[in-house]
């Protein structure tokens, strides 16, 4: 055997620190298995960690993921590797996965850095902070966000300057501008896909004018808006600072279309703008909210009551095609649509457009294995080969799928998911003992 | 009393100590009573700090430490792991929260800040000198686990716990296993047949030997709690042997055909939804599992003629109980499919109105031709959301199998039989996720859809011998349309199991749909407040196949975890019982939301006990109890006022 | 800084729900009085009377129940106990002639840091303004 002595064993392997990976990982670590978790991002947490509060219960989004991250963080049986990436995994043999992980530099020592962001503070550089989706800036020496975990700095190094400022300021000696990528090889016995999904970019829908119009934002981008750790501590039109008091929703923006690839239905989009709106009407009581839709999926438990709460509450709902959006002098968007219920063209104006964007495969996955085959469904999600009764099983015997991996799903859906891949894993580990 | 406490206040960089005045706290502090050591520190979450806590606990023997610094949201574990490290009691450790909710809340104001943080802090010492060396309670638990359900969830989670070293029992109380699965014929989306994946599956789970079966049995009575329910099962008579299959298939078949065939006895077949009928003794298909054909006690005369045919027939068999010891029980009773009245769309009144599932039953009993009733169908209607997201009625939610399912059911049969025109009123369509494809394929196939909603409905009526079904639809802006159709079919939803004494035997909460309630769907999406408790599937929420198997196995996971290390561990936080002082009134178990109070005798007094395994320590019991006898552990009367008066003074 | 004497409040909150409000407030550094004190109960249930009726005893102008609501991990019955709590208290205090309006409870989610804030301000503002007139 060619391999070092010095490699690090687990049991499994888990690709993202989502919600679905998390999930996965505790299960298993509390079953008492060796876990590692391999994320890309600086900070566990997936998208979910960034969502205001979530449906159908309303209840916040943060107060949920927080405590399994910390949970995952403080396990001793999970070892977390951030801000890394999974390159290649090997299987060699039954309960036996090869794997070479590229661990980027963060310029921190993550031991030493104690949180206290007094290195942001001297950070002469502002750039688009990417975990408030560029609607504000950040150093770039930077905690990722305020709930992430680990909660310690990163220098953004593309962008800094070496100006030094903030190594002189830091009383914990935790910058470290020698640190430099390293492959970190490990073997596992199993592992499971949890690397999530990709948002749907609405500038491949040109009539939409996202990234034209100034006034015309994707749902993330309200979601952070809504958020108690939001940016502008209200809801905004970005272009201006104006507070929006009549907002439109477009409902399957790149999901149901066959033009941009995508025809299958993204499952949340529905729902999440339900919710957004809801929270509109409590930050913005004055406002009118539209949701232009073709059919309102509100398929789970406890959706539809949150879905006739929400017409309830005020939220119009236009069943209606939208098809271009153009701009008006004032920064107003004119959105014209066939109304399917009246069966005619119409036009609406709306001061704040919010693009419902799907939910897209993740082509992570796609050549992830050496010398296997992990199939993929024609969407590009981990094919589930028995879904009806093993819904975690792939087209490799011992790699399991978990969440949005194999397919759009919700939250509740992807922690069921995680459940049944952390269970059909530890069978799996026993089984083959 | 603790006298060596040690207190460490934290700079946290300027968090604090740029509106806390950290040194005058440090004097501050220092002069109360049983304080020995006072320091300040830049992080006390570092890893030097740390280690310099340890080694002062060591080297001064403290009883007690107490951490000003951040909420103990964010580092309690971190500290109480300190603690332990050098060998302090975790619990005679406590936070003081000084970053959240003095430095931070307050940096408008850093004099009445440094104020506060003295306050805060003197709260934490008057705690920490009253608290308790806790060791949380443990008790033994049997790593076995009661499923109640063989559908294709109880199925699923039986084989999975089984392979992780959990002992099962599941019970089922149909004479047959493989639930509603085994009704339903084509699967979205592998096209496998129920009966395929039960058979699969079932084949799977005999070769299990840590699990055993009861068929036509229910849960009779429960006592214990987590980690140790005693359980008596109810059987009823099958009325045949379970050992009748000893011969080869083909003998065994002919004699069966038999004895089926002399039964006198006809009943509707609930199996095919009552649109056929089966004799008292019977047997759904052929690979069923148990092997051995059951009498329906109810139905059967006890004429005896179908005796004569096979040995193994006793049809004086009674029901037995059996008594069973497990650590936690897992419901997976599935649902009921929507029964409509009579009358609601023409059911039951027009001859050609059926249900969604007794449709999908006539699909697999017709080979060559759809017929129902002796008419050759040719064209058939759907109408969606028939007890489901009801206006007037009582059911508001969303079935969410239902469209998929018609629409599946709608193309099984174009591919089927030939020449079919299908006509879909429905409310909006809610073929989610990758479902959308077959709604896409089935309106490619020529199916016709129209839209109403809900105010404006569909409606069914017979015209001069026709059926007749009448909409405005919204997609062609409210027109009025009209459809001669041979067949109707009610797209039905799911409702609660019309059993339900499972669920109250067990006190498992029901949420305002009905279904049984988890405790969170997020958080504990397979928990039920009651510990050991875990549900999962449709008898939650309407779900599909492929999703009841995900909660089934989830939950699965959840029990193996909880009981395979053969012990719990139960949080210390418990109530307790000041038995001298308790003039047993009752208030205390009106008041607890666990059943964890018990009426007990202490020298022939009737006084109040703690069930310690099923306290959850919320205190709900202390303020009702009118001679004050009962305190939660971390939280007595001393501890509290003393923190009250420290605070103050 | 003002120099007025500020009402002391104790605040009852609860371990899981009302608490990271509390912190909330923190991090968000909206302000309130620093003469308003925290202490954890693991549900607004489980608060007796006689801490209640010991702190103002002690000498605290008010006393605020921070309740789990229907938020309350340990079931619904939470709300309505904590009612009764408040009313057999205010009870209590009519008894011993202490103005039952400086007993306050309201439900507080766990990112309800405005409103927590919110409160604290107009009870600060009320027990100051009826200190004042005393």
């Amino acid at each position: 055997m060619s391999q070092e002595k010095n490699q690090k064993q687990y049991d499994v392997l888990v690709i993202g620190g989502g919600i679905a990976g998390q999930e996965s990982g505790l299960n298993l670590a509390n079953s008492g298995y060796k876990v590692l978790i391999v994320e890309k991002d600086l900070s566990i947490g997936g998208k979910m960690i960034h969502l205001s509060k979530v449906f159908p219960t309303l209840d916040c989004a943060a107060c949920i993921t927080t405590p399994k991250v910390s949970e995952c963080a403080r396990n001793p049986n999970i070892t977390i590797l951030s801000n890394s990436e999974v390159l290649e995994i090997d299987k060699k043999g039954e309960n036996e996965f090869d794997a070479s992980i590229e661990k980027r530099p963060r310029y921190v020592i993550e031991d030493a850095c104690t949180g206290c962001q007094e290195c942001e503070e001297v950070c002469p550089i502002v750039v688009d902070d990417e975990y408030q989706w560029d609607l504000v800036g950040r150093k770039a020496v930077y905690i990722p966000f305020s709930i992430a975990n680990p909660r310690v700095a990163a220098i953004d190094i593309e962008n800094c300057i070496l100006c030094g400022a903030c190594e002189k300021v830091c009383s914990a000696d935790a910058i470290d501008f020698t640190q430099e990528m390293e492959i970190v090889n490990i073997t596992a016995k199993s592992v499971i896909v949890a690397s999530g999904y990709n948002l749907f970019d609405p500038t491949q829908i040109e009539r939409y004018g996202y990234g034209k119009f100034g006034n015309v934002i994707t749902s993330m981008q309200m979601e952070r808006q809504l958020v108690p750790t939001r940016p502008y501590n209200s809801v905004l039109r970005p272009k201006d600072g104006k507070m929006p008091d009549n907002i439109a929703y477009v409902l399957c923006t790149g999901s149901r279309d066959e033009v941009v690839g995508n025809p299958i239905c993204s499952q949340v989009c529905c729902m999440y703008s339900t919710k957004q709106a809801q929270l509109i009407m409590g930050a913005l009581p004055m406002a009118d909210v539209t949701i232009y839709y073709l059919h309102i999926r509100a398929f789970g438990k406890g959706f539809e009551e949150f879905y006739q709460q929400a017409k309830g509450m005020g939220v119009e709902f236009v069943k209606g095609k939208i098809g271009r959006i153009a701009e008006l002098e004032n920064g107003n968007l004119k959105l014209r649509y066939e109304d399917i219920h009246e069966g005619v063209v119409k036009e609406a104006e709306h001061d704040l457009v919010v693009l419902s964007v799907g939910i897209l495969a993740n082509q992570l996955p796609r050549d992830l294995f050496k010398n296997n085959n992990l199939d993929l469904d024609k969407f590009s999600y981990v094919k589930q080969i028995d879904e009806l009764s093993n819904p975690a099983k792939t087209s490799i015997d011992g790699v399991f799928v978990a969440g949005a991996a194999s397919g759009p799903m919700d939250i509740p859906d992807s922690i069921s998911s995680a459940g049944a891949a952390s269970s059909e894993t530890a069978s799996y580990l026993r089984r083959s003992k | 009393m603790k006298k060596k406490i040690g207190v460490y206040v934290c700079h946290c960089g300027n968090n604090i100590a740029d509106y806390v005045d950290v040194e005058k706290v440090k004097e501050e502090i220092a002069k109360e009573d049983g304080v020995l050591i006072t320091k300040t520190t830049m992080f006390a979450c570092a890893d030097s700090t740390q280690k310099e806590v340890v080694d002062d606990i060591k080297e001064h023997e403290l009883d007690g430490l107490v951490i000003a610094s951040c909420s103990p949201k964010l580092h309690l574990f971190t500290f109480r792991n300190v603690a332990e490290r050098a060998g302090l009691n975790p619990y005679n450790y406590v936070q003081a929260n000084i970053r959240e909710q003095v430095s931070w809340a307050h940096s408008n104001d850093p004099k009445g800040a440094t104020e506060k943080a003295i306050h805060i802090i003197k709260g934490a010492l008057a705690k920490v000198k009253l608290s308790e060396a806790l060791t949380p309670p443990k008790i033994t638990a049997t790593n076995v686990v009661l499923i109640v359900g063989a559908g294709i969830a109880g199925i699923r989670a039986a084989i999975e716990l089984a392979d992780m070293g959990t002992y099962v029992y599941i019970i089922e109380n149909q004479h047959f296993v493989g639930g509603r699965t085994s009704q339903w014929n084509s699967l979205f989306e592998t096209n496998e047949s129920g009966e395929e994946v039960i058979t699969r599956l079932f084949t799977e789970l005999k070769k299990r030997e840590n699990i055993t079966l009861f068929t036509g049995t229910s849960i009779n009575s429960t006592s214990g709690s987590v980690g140790n329910f005693e359980v008596k099962l109810k059987i009823s008579p099958r009325l045949i042997k379970m050992d009748c299959v000893k011969t080869d298939d083909a003998e065994f078949d002919k004699k069966l055909q038999q004895a089926i065939d002399i039964c006198p006895v006809e009943v509707p077949d609930d199996f095919n939804f009552n649109i056929t009928k089966r004799k008292a003794i019977y047997k759904n298909f052929k690979s069923e599992f148990p092997k051995c054909p059951a009498i329906d006690d109810e139905a059967c005369t006890k004429c005896g003629d179908c005796e004569q045919f096979c040995e193994a027939i006793d049809l004086h068999q009674k029901e037995e109980f059996i008594d069973i010891k497990v650590g936690a029980v897992l419901l997976a009773t599935g649902f009921d499919p929507y029964e409509p009245p009579k009358g609601e769309y023409g059911y039951g009144e027009i001859d050609n109105v059926i249900t969604l599932p007794q449709f999908k039953r006539l699909i697999e009993l017709d080979e060559n031709e759809l017929i129902y009733k002796d008419k050759k169908i040719k064209s058939v209607a759907y109408i969606y959301c028939v007890g489901s997201r009801q206006v007037d009625g009582e059911n508001k939610y969303c079935s969410r199998y239902c469209c998929t399912s018609a629409i599946h059911s709608s193309i099984q049969i174009q591919n089927k039989y030939e020449g079919i025109t299908s006509y879909h009123f429905n409310r909006g369509i809610r073929t989610y996720g990758k479902q959308e494809l077959l709604y896409k394929e089935s309106s490619e196939k020529g199916d016709i859809y129209l839209q109403v909603d809900e105010e404006n409905r569909a409606s069914v009526l017979v015209e001069n011998g026709k059926t007749i079904v009448k909409a405005n639809d919204i997609l062609t802006a409210g027109k009025e349309f009209e459809a001669e159709v041979d067949l109707v079919v009610l797209v039905t939803g799911m409702t609660p199991r019309a059993e339900k004494r499972t669920g109250e035997i067990l006190k498992v909460p029901i949420g305002r749909d009905k279904f049984f309630n988890e405790i969170h769907l997020k958080l504990k999406p397979v928990e039920t407040v009651i510990d050991g408790v875990f549900i999962s599937g449709a008898c939650q929420a309407p779900f599909n196949i492929t999703e009841a198997v995900k909660l089934a196995l989830s939950a699965a996971s959840k029990a193996n975890t909880l009981l395979n290390k053969g012990e719990i561990e139960l949080e210390p936080t418990l109530a307790k019982i000041n038995k001298g002082t308790c003039d047993w009134c009752d208030e205390c178990t009106k008041a607890c939301p666990y059943d964890a109070i018990l009426k007990t005798d202490l020298d022939g007094k009737a006084v109040a006990e703690v069930i310690e395994a099923k306290c959850k320590g919320c205190g709900m019991c202390l303020p009702v109890c009118p001679v004050d006898a009962i305190e939660l552990i971390g939280y007595s009367n001393a501890e509290m006022e003393s923190i009250i008066d420290a605070m103050i003074a | 800084m003002d120099t007025e004497k500020k009402a002391k409040i104790l605040v009852f909150s609860t371990d899981k729900i009302s608490d990271p409000a509390i912190d909330l407030a923190g991090l968000m550094k909206i302000h309130y009085s620093p003469t308003v004190y925290t202490i954890t109960v693991p549900c607004s249930s489980s608060i007796k009377s006689r801490w209640i009726m010991h702190a103002f005893e002690k000498g605290y102008d008010g006393v605020f129940i921070a309740a789990d609501g229907t938020d309350c991990p340990y079931g619904e019955s939470c709300s309505e106990l904590t009612g009764i709590i408040v009313g057999n208290t205010h009870e209590l205090m009519k008894a011993k002639k202490i103005d039952p309006a400086r007993l306050k409870m309201a439900a507080v989610c766990s990112v309800c840091a405005e409103s927590f804030v919110k409160h604290m301000d107009s009870f600060t503002k009320y027990l100051s303004k009826t200190e004042n007139t005393n």
